[in-house]
């Protein structure tokens, strides 16, 4: 380990400030009386805040969202815990390639998964809605829980599962209080960081859902029309839950990176 | 019935529901999806003849667009990647918490508001935004720079943002995995710093910085949300003309041919890159 140069001192501050002030702006400008987006922020105020609460369409996206991010959290923790657990009883090599095979829908831009699953739904005429956004989401969700539960499985202590079954336990009784309460911190953090994830996705939202509006599309339909500064509100909001959430998944699931 | 048996159905079993979605939701319509670029719309219907016109056309009226897009995405991603390449290093052979800091901004920002993003740099960037007020203001300009937004430069400067904690999380994990032992020793027999880092640090990080440039350059080639916001009338990516195809002119055939050609096209780049890269390294280390 070194210490820092001058150099490299200002350049990781430069990265700090470079990743961050955005995102800074936006929040201040949302507590600013200014409604162009420029300095000085004027007076601090509520404004903003009161507006998009008067917005019904915020109230529509923001139930929308919260359904599609709760169904996909809870469905994704299920199917990938699921799938965490075969492929940790299989041999290093299957297992890699299963994993392979279920990641794939994150490797692709997310534009290419997005008119595929609108053509498809278009060919069988399915209501495009709700219900067809939460498997669409659920499809490139699933494999953030499969890699965090999978990973925990490689240092899981298995004798303590043969010790259970010795003595009688059954196979359910093993899973709610053996399993579960071992992996639940990662289990909660997969979780979070797949409704992450979903609350922010635009565009496979926008491809999928029909006339129906979330957070993100709302957002996308404000920066279209005019320039609603309660916009800045929304974004703070929306920037609330989901680095809310990856706080929570990262400090649960202690990852280090 | 023997005990391997019913732990492999029991195996089975368990991954069934997660592949069910995979393969309705990603493997069926990405099949379907294919199999459209090679149908026609005629008079507002789908008529399923094979023919190849679609990908004609494509190379007649897109190659350009493809083209364009390909080459701002190799410039976001070798960007994105070095920056991030930097980032990590310091994160890696630095002591003290700035590191940690910035890995924790990184990590938490990470699936936070791409949207709000690339608003934010819309009005970061325009002529009455922040970055101009702050340079009129020190004195720097006195008119304001009208190329900072709605221009490809914009595209630039809101992707690296967006998808720097993409890239810094895998070279920061192959990074990590370094140990301190070859670099000292190679620092004690009296390796220059070039030496060490192009012959202990760059080698065994290959798979973290291939990564990052990866996923940089697959998703900035597939972007065409922060074209619409921040690029401007002239920078259109070819994900601009695929949507356009779809919401504008309904003809998915051709917005599926575009797709398919594009993501061709970005893997041939991308494989001819990292052999070259391959052979670049190999000439180094002798």
């Amino acid at each position: 380990m070194r210490r820092w140069s001058a150099g490299s001192l200002s350049f990781a501050l430069f990265s700090l400030v470079f990743l961050l002030t955005p995102l800074v702006l936006v929040v201040l400008f949302s507590f600013g009386e200014n409604p162009h987006a420029t300095l000085p922020f004027g007076h601090p105020t509520l404004h903003w805040y009161e507006e998009l609460f008067a917005n019904s369409n915020f109230w529509a996206a923001l139930k929308n969202s919260a359904i599609i991010t709760l169904s996909v959290g809870v469905l994704s923790a299920i199917t990938g815990t699921a799938a965490a657990f075969g492929f940790s009883n299989m041999r290093e090599g299957p297992a890699q390639i299963g994993l392979q095979f279920i990641t794939a829908p994150v490797m692709l831009p997310p534009l290419f998964l997005a008119l595929a699953l609108a053509t498809a739904y278009a060919a069988i005429d399915a209501p495009q809605g709700v219900l067809t956004v939460i498997p669409s989401h659920l499809v490139f969700t699933q494999p953030f829980v499969v890699l965090v539960i999978y990973s925990r499985m490689a240092t899981f202590d298995y004798a303590l599962i043969e010790s259970a079954r010795d003595l009688g336990a059954s196979p359910l009784s093993i899973f709610l209080n053996v399993t579960l309460p071992i992996i639940a911190p990662n289990l909660i953090g997969a979780s979070f960081l797949a409704m992450a994830v979903s609350l922010d996705d635009f565009v496979i939202t926008f491809f999928t859902i029909g006339g129906g509006m979330t957070l993100p599309t709302l957002i996308w339909g404000m920066l279209r029309t005019s320039l609603d500064p309660s916009i800045n509100a929304l974004g703070t909001l929306v920037l609330v839950m989901t680095v809310g959430s990856s706080i929570i998944a990262f400090k649960t699931t202690r990852y280090r990176g | 019935m023997s005990r391997g048996a019913s732990s492999s159905r029991r195996t089975v079993a368990q991954i069934a529901p997660a592949a069910a979605v995979l393969t309705v939701f990603f493997l069926l319509p990405g099949a379907y999806f294919f199999l459209v670029s090679f149908w026609q719309i005629k008079r507002y219907k789908l008529v399923r003849e094979t023919t190849l016109e679609n990908y004609v056309d494509v190379v007649r009226e897109y190659l350009p667009s493809i083209g364009f897009s390909i080459t701002l995405a190799l410039i976001i991603a070798a960007i994105t990647t070095s920056f991030a390449f930097a980032i990590a290093y310091l994160i890696r052979f630095r002591e003290g918490r700035l590191g940690t800091l910035i890995l924790f901004v990184a990590l938490t920002t990470l699936f936070g508001g791409y949207l709000v993003k690339i608003y934010a740099w819309k009005t970061l960037l325009g002529s009455t935004g922040i970055i101009n007020q702050a340079l009129m203001l020190i004195g720097v300009i006195e008119q304001p720079l009208d190329w900072l937004l709605y221009t490809p430069l914009a595209v630039v400067i809101t992707l690296v943002h967006f998808l720097l904690p993409f890239a810094i999380l895998p070279v920061h994990a192959s990074l990590r995995g370094i140990a301190d032992a070859p670099v000292d020793a190679a620092r004690d027999l009296g390796a220059s710093r070039f030496r060490i880092f192009a012959e202990v640090v760059l080698p065994q990080c290959e798979t973290g910085v291939v990564t990052a440039f990866a996923l940089t350059f697959f998703i900035s080639v597939g972007d065409y949300v922060t074209a619409q916001l921040v690029g401007g009338p002239n920078t259109l990516m070819v994900g601009n003309f695929m949507q356009s195809q779809f919401i504008n002119r309904l003809n998915a055939p051709i917005g599926s041919a575009l797709a398919f050609s594009t993501l061709l096209a970005t893997l041939i780049v991308f494989l001819a890159l990292r052999y070259g890269f391959r052979l670049a390294l190999g000439g180094l280390r002798r």
